[in-house]
């Protein structure tokens, strides 16, 4: 068995980098805030390093970049690399946060050798715009620990991985904290020395677990791998640094992510004809966006173009912070799409969404809205009209609790151009919102015009008078 | 205008949140009673959540003003009687009686919950007796109770608040609002009872209202989007003018409000201190008692009669102190610091009326009036009625003995500390205002670490748009504003740190008392401006550390002297003493240890006591920013006559050759030289005294510098005096303090002069303290010839000690970082007569455990019996015991059990194995080690500075044991780098330290190219290129253990 390790020293990065134009130095920091856990070439090079304060960071290089690291992201992400590396090696490990571990020696037949294995997955590497520290091994142990420490060859000589592993400083053994304290208390320094100590003596003085780490990074002792099973669905997801405000920035990180989306599909020998689209805003609710496509399709070019005349239709309603393109639905490619789309096979899901799709793409994604109360004490945002696709379950507000308001309100106040000929109740005053910048300082009245209808009036802070709504 | 309206209502505003009720109210109480008297109003409630900690405020904001201050209280109880809804309401004090029943409901609700918040049920307030408060009613709405639960509430009321009970209405102008107004006339039908307007004012004026809504937002812990209905409809909830309550209340309900207010007379002045009535023997008076101890006192301190110039001058005090009736006072002092002798723990006294003959007789203070001439008038002043003010500083590592005797001796119930009112900073306020505008947490800290605190002309709201905080400029406006406006609202209490209030009857009688953050602690809600500003005594019983060390360098002399050793028996003004001060060696010593001291010393020169007194206060940002440090060492040293421009300015002046030094001084300058009254000058020394927080000096500017040209002085003293004024803004240093703490610098210096080895002992032993680390200490204590010897289990204690007739200074088990004080003691104790003889006996003899044992193989504290600290360590990782109860000694429990295998460790790794067990080596400095290794080739060492002329280029490196920008300089860092000889200091000027943050910022091991400066003896070397050579200490030896 001959094993590779691949170490990403920066995976977050990598993953934020490879959607951007500009190079700004950037930094991961750890999610309070305080403490860098990943810095960019650019920021080391002005001295940010990790485990700094970020305080001292944005100190050294003033423009930084921050990124906050989200431990489900990191999974995520290299989840995202694991399916990629599936397709050159079949028995693959995650070692979370940023490693992946190969078995390769079952490769070298089918590559032709162990260099050309090497190459391959370097070419892989670089295609995908990563920095990884790779390194081979005869235990998955060893492989990883010289990989960790930037030591790694492409060999698969056992006598000259031991030699590497010996002269190797016993802070990169992974020993836990404790452990390595008590070894250097006894003025060891490397893993050789380690390893010339008599393995009942170490067992005895040290502990049985620490031999057996020992026993498994030599190889003397077994250390099976449980391998991973790749996901059924395809996900993506770009996030930024600095928001997108325009459809076209969107473009540049997908093209990356729809040639993904094609070598996966082209992998899983399947096509689709569904893709969703969720665009992340920083204060709003996500945009979501289902682009159909006419038939089965996996070309990148081709889901490309729907989106685009899709993002061309509709402008963004606020900058965008993440961009997450999924696939569940394949469809084999031998097997001919499914004639009518509102067919028994269909659950009743699917025909809601195939029903609003096909109603969106009829009357386009603005004619659609679901309404729901909104709290907020301004009258024309108590209520909301939200994207139908929407998740968002608003808040429920007991009825009893709310202000009392017409049925109907206009969609915009229109001047009362005659004075009513009763009022009946107000003032109610009406001040907020000024923090999003619509403040408004209106006094309401309910009062009756010439017409005998009811009407909700107001006067605002200008002195106008307007009608704002009617009563039944 | 309004006031002379005569159809203009009167009215009294009843029920009125200031920002004591956090995260609520959004004005302080001074706003409110400002504008309340503005407005015309008749008088003014501030009826805080279960609590009056804002009464004082108001009080003095509204002392000269014809509007009426009313205490009072709002209350939501936990639970409501049978079918009624739960009660909400307002209790008004009419009386000091019924003050002192508000106050004991509010202490019980406190102290039955977490610190800040309260808990109050139906059945405390049957229970409580309220029969002089009276009540107004905040009926439940139409939303929250049907009504036959609020009608059940109001019957419930109406039987204990019988003629007591008002119903409050208000008007907000809110959606509902008729509902609720026909439901408040309804009950007021029902139960026959009056109704009265009331404003449920949560802000001065309406522009409060985004500071009001943003506080909501952080009380619900949610943003302003967000907040949707937690937020009040309208901004009507602040002080309204009169004519628009006309408009919106009938005249009947605003009458209420004036006859509601007539009713209550208390008023918050007139509370008195009463002292506790124990200290006084019975059958006598407390200034017969007094005078009793007093001269008493005087035998012992003057055995062979006291000077008539102090006789008279007790005499004065006496009468002083009788006039004003502060015995009780004195007494109260004199009970703390007796209990303190009396238990061996040190004390002294500090402030102006401590340093007094009285308080020298007392034992309060060590500063013998016959020695010094001092200034005694602001003792007491006579004309502004201001309680005295004494601080008693104990050793820190025992004020809690004494702590713990005033609560057993007055008991909790008449004990409590007084509060530290935690206000809003820029940093929190930035923070709370960004979470409520719901901008990025991770943004919002980058922003802070951005700005530059000292640069006040930082622009935020362009750096609130340059970090994309938001996009829009009108919210960075906003947030500008809201952050200045926070700036300073209180946000909650916390413990004073030595402040006691005791009284005579129930503390809660006097001011309410809830629970502090620590177990056990509890505090009064007033901080210690509350308590001046209404005249009421607090007793400060403080922690320092030094105290803790002389009391142990005292012992160990007293040890070696085979007699008691005291403060009073070393000599006075001791010309070795004040030559070793001269020189600017002085680490350790009280006060005078910072850089910024030692530089000071060897310009100053101190001779005499007094003028240790100077130095004390002169390195202070007060003389710095006023440039009155060169015009007095010019003066000192002969340079520049000494002249006054009259006598007046002489006598203030003459003792500091003509320059201002003390606050004192500049207040009185102030009134001599810019004819201030004495009001003006107490006004401006309360400004100066809040300066900080929310004072404001400017107003005095104009004044004084009018005054002193008018009165012929130059206008740059003029500027100057000013500028010194601000620097003692908050950090005001009176002559009364620094007299005080120059003895203590004195009695420090001795023995640091006269017994190096007890002065290093004690101050090991009294850490953590002062500026310098054990390294340090250890470091000087060997530059002064003290031999000091390593940690070594037969032969430390837990404590540093000293050994033999050389007083070898031998450090105590306590070096050792993360040993077990139980675990040193039973080393200690049960060590055999010869010693112990192998690792297995140590560990069976003293019971440790493994990680003691390995801690004391870390340290290679078992010299005895291994070879080396590797060897120690294998022979203790053999984890098979011995079955403890039968185990017989075999001779091979005293076999060295020897691994070949191991490696020798070399000088290197012993170095930084002392580093990483003990923060410091006793082997040889690693910049000697890197030094030798060539590392350091042009380097000089601090010693080898010392012989170098001024003006040349030179290379220095060591490890940075200090990095300092003070305030007082502009943008100079200052940086310590130490070496085997010494420290360096290096200065940093700003466009350097900005070309080079990198290395100045985490270099650990620092290399300066710079210009050897020279003043004297002070050496500075002007930096000019800084390289970090940090990694250099990993090439120590082949070791990757961090270097810390």
């Amino acid at each position: 068995m001959l094993w590779l390790y691949l170490h990403f020293p920066h995976l977050l990065l990598d993953h934020i980098r490879r959607d951007r134009q500009d190079q700004r130095p950037l930094v991961i920091v750890e999610g309070t805030g305080q403490h860098v856990l990943q810095a960019c070439p650019e920021a080391r090079n002005r001295g940010v390093q990790t485990g700094m304060r970020l305080k001292t960071a944005v100190t050294l290089a003033p423009e930084l970049g921050i990124v906050r690291a989200q431990p489900e992201q990191d999974a995520r992400i290299l989840e995202d690399q694991a399916r990629w590396l599936y397709r050159y090696a079949a028995h693959i490990t995650l070692v979370s946060p940023d490693g992946l571990l190969a078995e390769i020696g079952s490769l070298q037949k089918l590559y032709g050798g162990l260099p050309a294995v090497w190459q391959t997955v370097e070419q892989a590497l670089d295609e995908h715009r990563l920095t990884a520290w790779a390194a081979t091994g005869h235990t998955p142990l060893a492989a990883r620990l010289i990989a960790r420490a930037g030591k790694g060859e492409c060999t698969g000589d056992r006598g000259h991985i031991l030699r590497t592993l010996e002269t190797m400083s016993l802070a990169t053994a992974e020993f836990d904290a404790k452990t390595c304290t008590r070894l250097q208390r006894l003025g060891l320094n490397t893993l050789g020395e380690v390893f010339a100590l008599p393995a009942p003596e170490l067992a005895r003085r040290l502990s049985p677990e620490i031999l057996a780490h020992i026993q498994k990074i030599r190889g003397t002792r077994p250390d099976p791998q449980a391998p991973w099973q790749p996901p059924h669905s395809f996900r993506q997801q770009a996030d930024f640094v600095q928001e997108i405000e325009h459809s076209q920035g969107l473009l540049f990180p997908l093209q990356r992510m729809l040639s993904e989306l094609e070598d996966d599909l082209c992998w899983r020998q399947q096509d689709t004809d569904s893709l969703h689209l969720i665009l992340q805003h920083r204060h709003e609710e996500d945009t979501r966006l289902r682009i159909r496509t006419s038939g089965p399709e996996h070309r990148a070019d081709g889901f490309l173009n729907l989106i685009r005349l899709r993002l061309e239709q509709q402008p963004l309603r606020a900058p965008v912070v993440a961009l997450v393109l999924s696939v569940k639905r394949f469809i084999g490619r031998e097997a001919p799409a499914g004639q009518d789309l509102l067919g028994k096979s269909q659950d009743l899901n699917e025909a809601w969404h195939t029903l609003i799709s096909r109603l969106q793409a009829r009357l386009g994604d603005h004619a659609l809205k679901r309404l729901s109360p909104q709290e907020d004490h301004r009258p024309e945002r108590a209520w909301s009209a939200s994207e139908v696709q929407s998740k968002h379950k608003p808040r429920l507000t007991n009825p009893e609790h709310l202000p009392r308001r017409p049925l109907w309100l206009l969609q915009g106040p229109q001047p009362l151009t005659e004075p009513p000929t009763a009022w009946f109740s107000g003032p109610e005053r009406i001040s907020g919102g000024w923090w999003d910048g619509e403040r408004v300082h209106r006094d309401y009245y309910i009062a009756q015009l010439r017409s005998g209808q009811l009407a909700w009036v107001f006067r605002d802070v200008r002195e106008g008078w307007f009608i704002h709504g009617w009563f039944g | 205008m309004a006031g002379l309206d005569s159809a203009m209502p009167d009215y009294a505003e009843l029920f009125c949140f200031s920002n004591f009720t956090f995260l609520t109210g959004a004005s302080h109480p001074h706003e409110l009673a400002e504008r309340a008297a503005e407005m015309g109003y008749t008088a003014l409630a501030i009826t805080d959540t279960c609590s009056v900690a804002g009464i004082p405020r108001a009080w003095a904001a509204l002392k000269d003003s014809p509007v009426k201050l009313i205490t009072g209280s709002w209350f939501a109880l936990e639970d409501a009687p049978d079918g009624a809804a739960t009660p909400r309401f307002i209790l008004l004090a009419r009386t000091r009686r019924g003050y002192g029943q508000l106050c004991q409901l509010i202490t019980t609700g406190r102290r039955r919950a977490e610190k800040g918040l309260y808990r109050l049920f139906f059945r405390d307030v049957e229970t409580h007796e309220l029969d002089d408060c009276l009540c107004l009613w905040l009926p439940p709405t139409v939303a929250e109770a049907n009504t036959d639960q609020a009608q059940a509430c109001g019957e419930w009321l109406l039987r204990l608040f019988e003629h007591r009970l008002w119903i409050a209405a208000t008007r907000t102008l809110e959606s509902g609002e008729e509902h609720q107004l026909a439901r408040v006339r309804w009950l007021a039908d029902q139960l026959r009872c009056p109704i009265t307007a009331c404003g449920e004012v949560h802000m001065h004026s309406r522009e409060r209202q985004p500071l009001q809504d943003v506080l909501t937002a952080l009380r619900y812990h949610t943003t302003l989007e967000h907040a949707g209905y937690c937020l009040f409809q309208n901004g009507e909830r602040y002080l309204r003018p009169l004519p628009v309550l006309q408009r919106l209340f009938p005249e009947e309900w605003l009458n209420q409000t004036l006859r509601i207010a007539e009713a209550c007379s208390f008023e918050p002045g007139s509370l008195r201190y009463e002292y506790p009535p124990d200290l006084v023997p019975s059958g006598e008076t407390p200034a017969g008692y007094l005078k009793r101890l007093t001269h008493e006192g005087e035998r012992q301190r003057y055995p062979g009669g006291t000077p008539l110039q102090v006789q008279a001058l007790i005499r004065k005090e006496l009468e002083l102190i009788s006039l004003m009736q502060y015995e009780h006072y004195f007494l109260t002092i004199h009970d703390i610091v007796a209990f303190a002798r009396s238990q061996g723990i040190l004390c002294q006294g500090r402030g102006s009326a401590a340093n007094s003959a009285v308080c020298y007789c007392l034992g309060i203070t060590e500063v013998n009036p016959a020695n010094v001439e001092l200034l005694f008038e602001r003792f007491i002043s006579k004309d502004r009625d201001e309680p005295p003010d004494i601080d008693v500083d104990f050793e820190h590592e025992r004020r809690e003995e004494v702590i713990q005797y005033i609560y057993q001796r007055y008991t909790r119930e008449r004990a409590a500390l007084a509060a530290t009112v935690i206000r809003y900073r820029p940093r929190s306020a930035i923070r709370d205002v960004g979470k409520a505008l719901g901008f990025d947490p991770a943004l919002v800290e980058q922003l802070l670490d951005g700005i530059d605190w000292r640069d006040k002309a930082t622009n935020w709201r362009q750096q609130v748009l340059d970090k994309h905080l938001t996009r829009n400029p009108s919210v960075a406006d906003q947030f500008f504003t809201l952050v200045n406006t926070l700036l300073g609202f209180p946000r909650h209490l916390s413990q004073h740190v030595g402040g006691f209030v005791i009284s005579a009857g129930p503390l809660a009688e006097l001011i309410p008392v809830e629970n502090a953050a620590m177990k056990d602690r509890t505090v009064i809600q007033w901080d210690k401006d509350d308590l001046e500003s209404l005249g009421l005594m607090k007793v400060d019983v403080l922690a320092l550390g030094m105290l803790s060390a002389i009391r142990k360098a005292l012992a160990l002399i007293g040890e070696q002297k085979g007699v008691p050793f005291h403060i009073q028996d070393i000599p006075q003004e001791d010309p070795a003493t004040y030559a070793m001060l001269q020189k600017g060696d002085s680490i350790g010593v009280f006060q005078v240890e910072s850089r910024a001291q030692i530089n000071m010393l060897p310009r100053l020169k101190p001779e005499t006591y007094y003028d240790l007194v100077i130095e004390v206060a002169i390195v202070r940002p007060g003389p710095i920013q006023g440039d009155m440090v060169h015009p007095y060492l010019r003066r000192k040293h002969g340079l520049e006559p000494v002249n006054y421009p009259n006598d007046a300015v002489r006598r203030v002046l003459e003792r500091t050759l003509g320059v201002p030094i003390f606050q004192e001084q500049v207040i009185k300058l102030a009134m001599v030289a810019a004819g201030f009254s004495a009001g003006e000058a107490d006004q401006l020394r309360r400004a100066m005294a809040a300066w900080k927080s929310h004072g404001d000096l400017t107003p005095f500017r104009e004044k004084l510098i009018t005054g002193m040209l008018e009165r012929g002085h130059d206008a740059d003293f003029a500027e100057r005096l000013y500028q010194q004024i601000c620097g003692f803004g908050g950090y005001g240093f009176p002559e009364s303090h620094a007299a005080s703490f120059a003895l203590l610098v004195y009695v420090s210096a001795w023995i640091k002069r006269h017994y190096p080895s007890a002065f290093y002992c004690a101050l090991l032993n009294s850490q953590p303290m002062g500026f310098y680390s054990p390294s340090q200490l250890v470091q000087d204590a060997r530059r002064h010839q003290v031999q000091v010897l390593p940690p070594d289990v037969n032969h430390s204690q837990w404590d540093h000690s000293l050994e033999g007739p050389d007083r070898h200074l031998r450090l105590g088990l306590r070096i050792i970082q993360g040993l077990s004080r139980e675990g040193a003691n039973r080393i200690h104790q049960n060590r055999p007569g010869s010693g112990y003889r192998s690792a297995t006996e140590l560990r069976r003899q003293a019971h440790l455990n493994q990680r003691d044992m390995e801690l004391l193989a870390g340290a290679n504290a078992m010299p005895g019996f291994t070879t080396n600290r590797h060897q120690a360590y294998w022979q203790l990782l053999d984890h098979e015991q011995p079955a403890a109860l039968f185990a017989q000694d075999t001779p091979a429990d005293y076999q060295p059990d020897h691994c070949p295998l191991l490696p020798e460790p070399s000088e290197g790794q012993n170095v930084l194995a002392d580093y990483a067990s003990q923060g410091l080596t006793l082997q040889r400095h690693p910049l000697a080690l890197l030094r030798e290794q060539g590392h350091l080739r042009f380097c000089l060492t601090s010693e080898q500075l010392k012989n170098t002329r001024a003006g040349i280029p030179v290379q220095v490196a060591g490890l940075v044991t200090g990095r300092q920008r003070p305030g007082s300089a502009s943008g100079v860092t200052f940086v310590t780098l130490e070496d085997e000889t010494g420290n360096v200091n290096v200065v940093v000027w700003l466009e350097t330290a900005r070309r080079q943050r990198k290395p100045l910022l985490t270099a650990r091991l620092l290399h300066v190219k710079g210009v050897l400066e020279r003043e004297g003896d002070i050496v500075h070397v002007m930096a000019g290129k800084l390289s970090d050579l940090s990694h250099l200490i990993h090439s120590l030896p082949v070791n990757s253990r961090d270097f810390q």
